[in-house]
C-alpha cells in the first residue's frame, strides 16, 4: 500500500507533462487559434505561464514521489533522521518564486499596455473609432458615426444604428467605444481574445485587429441577469470595400421613407 | 419541536424520494383562460353536460376555444385562420398493402409541390380520419411513401391528408417556450413569471393588437411587422433583439405568435357575446331585478346551443379576413409623397403643426416634446368599467399607464426610419392613446417627422446659441 501511494503521486506529474506537451497542438486550451493580432501575444503569455507552472508542478511532484518512494522502501529497522529546517533551502524557495513572479509581471506589462493603455493603441485605430457598442439587458446596440464623420460620445444626427451585429474592416486595427445602459456587462469575443467589462457611466475604448475575414461570436462575460446566456451578437470582419458598402446600405435603410421603392420599381418598368 | 439527528435520518429518504419522483414527472403546460372568461357564470364557461342522446352536451366558452386551438401539448390547427401551421395538404392517389408492407402514393394540388422529406402523415378524411401514420421511406419525386407497419383500417384513394402537419407550429412552440414565454406567458397573456418586474409590461397578445406596425390604423399587424420586432427588438423596453435566430426560426415564431394572438382574440370576442347578459355581475343584477336564475340559465343554454355556434363561425371568418388582409400590400401605409427634405423650414413647419389645434401633439407630448403634456396629469376613466383610474395619466387598452414619449431621448420604439415615424403618426400606435392622423396631408406628416427627428439635437431650453456665436476657426482647431 505504501508503494501504491508513492507510485500514485509519481503518476500525476507524468499525466500533467503529457497534457502540457500535447494540448497546444490539439487546441485544448482555446476555442480556436487566435484571430487577432493581440490574441497571439495573449496566447504567448498563457503558454509562458503554463510552462513555468508545469515545470514547478512536475518538479514538486517528482520531489514528493521521491520522498514517498524512499519512505515506502525503507527497511523496517532503519531509524528516521530528524531535521529542523534549513535556512539555505528556505531562502531558496522564497527567492526563486519571487523572481519568477516578478519575471511574469514584467513580461506581461507590455501586452497589458498594448490592450489597455489608450496611448499605446495603434494610431489609426485611436483616431477613428468605428462604432459605439452599448450593452443592454440582453442585447448589444451598435451606433456607427454618420459615414464621413467622427464618432462622438453623444448621438449625432445621421448616426447609423443596428443591433447585435457589428461590422468592422478586416486586417486593420479598429477601436470601438464600449458602454452600458444598465448593469455591468462584458464584451467578450473568445476567438479574438478580447474581453472588457462595460461599466455604467464609463466609455471604455477597446481595440483589436481581426486577421481573417469572417463571422466572430460576441458574448457577454459578466453575469448580468437572467438573460445573460443569450446575450449574443456577431462581429463581422470584412474587406474595407464591403464594409463601406454595408454602411452605405445601412444609411439607405435608415433613411427609408416608404416611397423610394415604388419609384425604383416604376423606373425598372420603363 | 426540535428534530434529533436520528429523526433527520429517517426523514431524508422520503424527502429524497419525493424530490426525485416529483422532479421527473411530466410537466403539462396549458393555456389559461382570460379573466373576462372566468368572470362569466360557471355554466357559460363550462357549458352543459349531455344527459341523453336527445339532450347532447353543449359547449361553453372554454370548450369552444379548446376545440379550435387546443393546448400547448395538443395544438389544434383551425385551417380557416391565416396561420402557417406547417405541412403539405395532399390526397391519397393509390394505396396497396402487400405482404405486410403498406405503400401509399400521395398527390398534391396542381401548382403545389411535395415536401423534400416526410416522416408522418395525418389523415383528415376517410376510414382512418384523425389518425397519424409514420412514414419509414419517402420518395419525394414520385410521392411514394412506405408506412411503418400496417394501418388498422384501409386507406382509400381520395382520402385527404396532411404530410408532416404542424411542423411550423411545433418548432414555433419550442422556441416560444424557450425565448418568449417567461415574459409573454404560455398563453401570450403578457403575464409570464418575469413579467411582473418589467416596466413597460410585456405585450398581452390576446387583444389581437400589436403597437408598432406598418399597416393602416384599422389593420392588424402584418407578419413582417412581427418579424421586425423579433429581429430588432424594441429599444426603450425590455424586448431584446433575436437577430441571431435563423430566418426559419423567426418565421415559425411569428406564426406561433399569430396563433396565440388569434386564440386570445377569438376567446375575447366569444366572451363579448355573452358578457352583457351572463357575467356573474350581470346575472346578479338580473336576479335582483326579479328574474329567476333557472330562467337565465335556460336562456343561456339556448343561446350556447344555437346562436353562439353561428357567432363563433362568423368571429372566425372575421378574424381570418382581418388578419389575411393585413398581411397584404394593400394594408401597408405608403406615403403619397416622398419625404420632404429635412430643412430648417420643414422643421419649423413641423413644429407649427405639432403645436397646432388640429394635430395637438403638445396636449400629450408637451410643448417642448418632453412627454409631459397636460393630458399626463389628467385623471382618465376606464372606458370599459367607467371607473376613474387610480393614477393620473393616459392608459392603453391593456390598462397600463401609457407615458407619451419623451421625444428628446432619441429612442424610437417602433423604429427610427422616417417611414416608421410616418406610420406611427398616420396609423397611430394601436392599443395606445396615440391616435391616427390619417386625414392629415402626407406632406404635413413629413414636416412633423422632420421636426420630431430633430428634437433630440435641439439645444437645451434656455440655452443660447453658443454654436452660432463661436468663431468658426475654433471648431477647426478642436481635436
Amino acid at each position: 500500500m505504501k508503494k501504491f501511494w508513492a507510485l500514485f503521486f509519481i503518476f500525476w506529474p507524468i499525466v500533467a507533462l503529457y497534457v502540457c506537451l500535447v494540448a497546444p497542438s490539439r487546441n485544448w486550451w482555446f476555442p480556436s487559434a487566435p484571430m487577432s493580432s493581440v490574441g497571439h501575444q495573449i496566447d504567448g503569455l498563457f503558454y509562458l505561464i503554463l510552462i513555468i507552472v508545469a515545470v514547478t508542478f512536475v518538479g514538486t511532484q517528482v520531489g514528493l514521489g521521491y520522498a514517498l518512494w524512499k519512505g515506502a522502501t525503507k527497511k523496517s529497522g532503519e531509524k528516521a533522521v530528524f531535521s529542523h529546517g534549513s535556512h539555505k533551502l528556505e531562502i531558496m524557495w522564497t527567492i526563486v518564486p519571487s523572481f519568477v513572479l516578478v519575471f511574469i509581471s514584467l513580461t506581461q506589462l507590455e501586452v497589458l499596455a498594448n490592450i489597455r493603455v489608450l496611448a499605446r493603441f495603434p494610431d489609426e485605430a485611436r483616431k477613428t473609432p468605428v462604432a459605439e457598442v452599448t450593452a443592454r439587458q440582453f442585447e448589444w446596440r451598435i451606433r456607427y458615426p454618420k459615414p464621413g464623420t467622427q464618432l462622438s460620445t453623444e448621438p449625432q444626427e445621421g448616426d447609423l444604428y443596428f443591433v447585435n451585429e457589428l461590422h468592422v474592416p478586416v486586417s486593420q486595427p479598429v477601436m470601438v467605444h464600449l458602454r452600458t445602459q444598465d448593469v455591468q456587462h462584458a464584451f467578450f469575443a473568445p476567438k479574438l481574445r478580447v474581453k472588457q467589462d462595460a461599466v455604467p457611466g464609463l466609455v471604455i475604448p477597446i481595440w483589436f485587429e481581426i486577421e481573417k475575414a469572417g463571422e466572430y461570436e460576441l458574448v457577454c462575460a459578466e453575469l448580468c441577469g437572467w438573460g445573460h446566456y443569450k446575450m449574443k451578437a456577431r462581429i463581422i470582419a470584412e474587406s474595407e470595400e464591403s464594409y463601406l458598402k454595408y454602411l452605405a446600405a445601412l444609411e439607405t435603410d435608415q433613411n427609408e421613407d416608404g416611397v423610394a421603392d415604388e419609384a425604383a420599381s416604376a423606373s425598372d418598368e420603363e | 419541536m426540535s428534530l434529533t439527528p436520528s429523526w433527520n435520518r429517517f426523514l431524508l429518504l422520503p424527502m429524497l424520494t419525493a424530490v426525485v419522483a416529483g422532479g421527473c414527472s411530466e410537466y403539462n403546460s396549458s393555456f389559461v383562460y382570460s379573466e373576462r372568461t372566468t368572470s362569466l357564470i360557471p355554466e357559460a364557461q363550462d357549458g352543459f353536460k349531455g344527459e341523453s342522446e336527445a339532450a347532447p352536451a353543449i359547449s361553453g366558452v372554454k370548450q369552444l376555444v379548446d376545440d379550435r386551438f387546443g393546448n400547448p401539448q395538443d395544438l389544434k390547427a383551425w385551417l380557416k385562420l391565416p396561420v402557417e401551421f406547417g405541412g403539405t395538404q395532399s390526397a391519397v392517389a393509390e394505396y396497396s398493402a402487400v405482404e405486410g408492407v403498406a405503400t401509399v402514393k400521395f398527390s398534391v394540388e396542381e401548382g403545389k409541390s411535395l415536401p423534400e422529406t416526410a416522416s408522418s402523415v395525418h389523415v383528415v378524411s376517410g376510414a382512418l380520419a384523425g389518425e397519424t401514420l409514420l412514414i419509414s421511406n419517402w420518395d419525394a419525386t414520385t410521392g411514394q411513401a412506405t408506412l411503418e407497419g400496417l394501418p388498422s383500417k384501409e386507406i382509400s384513394a381520395g382520402d385527404s391528408c396532411v404530410i408532416d402537419g404542424g411542423t411550423v407550429m411545433q418548432s414555433g412552440r419550442v422556441l416560444y417556450m424557450r425565448h418568449c414565454s417567461h415574459c409573454h406567458g404560455t398563453s401570450g397573456d403578457g403575464a409570464g413569471p418575469t413579467a411582473q418586474y418589467l416596466n413597460p409590461r410585456p405585450r398581452d397578445y390576446r387583444h389581437g393588437i400589436f403597437k408598432f406596425t406598418s399597416t393602416t390604423d384599422v389593420s392588424k399587424a402584418s407578419r413582417q411587422d412581427i418579424k421586425r420586432v423579433l429581429q430588432y427588438g424594441i429599444p426603450g423596453t425590455y424586448m431584446p433583439s433575436f437577430l441571431l435566430l435563423t430566418d426559419s426560426e423567426i418565421n415559425s415564431l411569428v406564426e406561433y405568435v399569430r396563433f396565440l394572438s388569434l386564440r386570445g382574440e377569438y376567446e375575447r370576442k366569444l366572451v363579448n357575446e355573452l358578457a352583457g347578459d351572463f357575467s356573474q355581475k350581470a346575472v346578479a343584477t338580473r336576479t335582483e331585478g326579479g328574474e329567476s336564475r333557472e330562467a337565465i340559465v335556460s336562456e343561456l343554454k339556448e343561446m350556447l346551443a344555437a346562436d353562439i355556434v353561428d357567432a363563433a363561425n362568423s368571429i372566425g371568418d372575421g378574424m381570418a379576413e382581418d388578419w389575411s388582409v393585413s398581411d397584404t400590400a394593400e394594408a401597408v401605409i405608403v406615403p403619397t409623397v416622398a419625404r420632404v427634405p429635412d430643412s430648417p423650414e420643414s422643421r419649423r413647419r413641423g413644429r407649427e403643426l405639432y403645436l397646432s389645434k388640429t394635430l395637438n401633439c403638445a396636449d400629450c407630448h408637451g410643448v417642448d416634446g418632453a412627454g409631459n403634456g397636460p393630458q399626463t396629469i389628467a385623471y382618465e376613466k376606464n372606458p370599459i368599467t367607467g371607473e376613474p383610474y387610480n393614477e393620473a395619466g393616459l392608459h392603453d387598452v391593456w390598462d397600463n399607464l401609457n407615458q407619451p414619449r419623451n421625444l428628446h431621448r432619441g429612442i424610437y420604439r417602433g423604429g427610427r426610419r422616417p417611414i416608421d415615424l410616418f406610420a406611427r403618426i398616420h396609423a397611430g400606435i394601436k392599443g395606445s392613446r396615440m391616435p391616427s392622423f390619417k386625414n392629415t396631408p402626407h406632406e404635413d406628416i413629413w414636416h412633423v417627422v422632420n421636426y420630431v427627428l430633430s428634437i433630440p439635437f435641439e439645444p437645451e431650453p434656455g440655452a443660447t446659441g453658443v454654436a452660432v456665436a463661436a468663431p468658426p476657426a475654433a471648431a477647426a482647431v478642436a481635436p
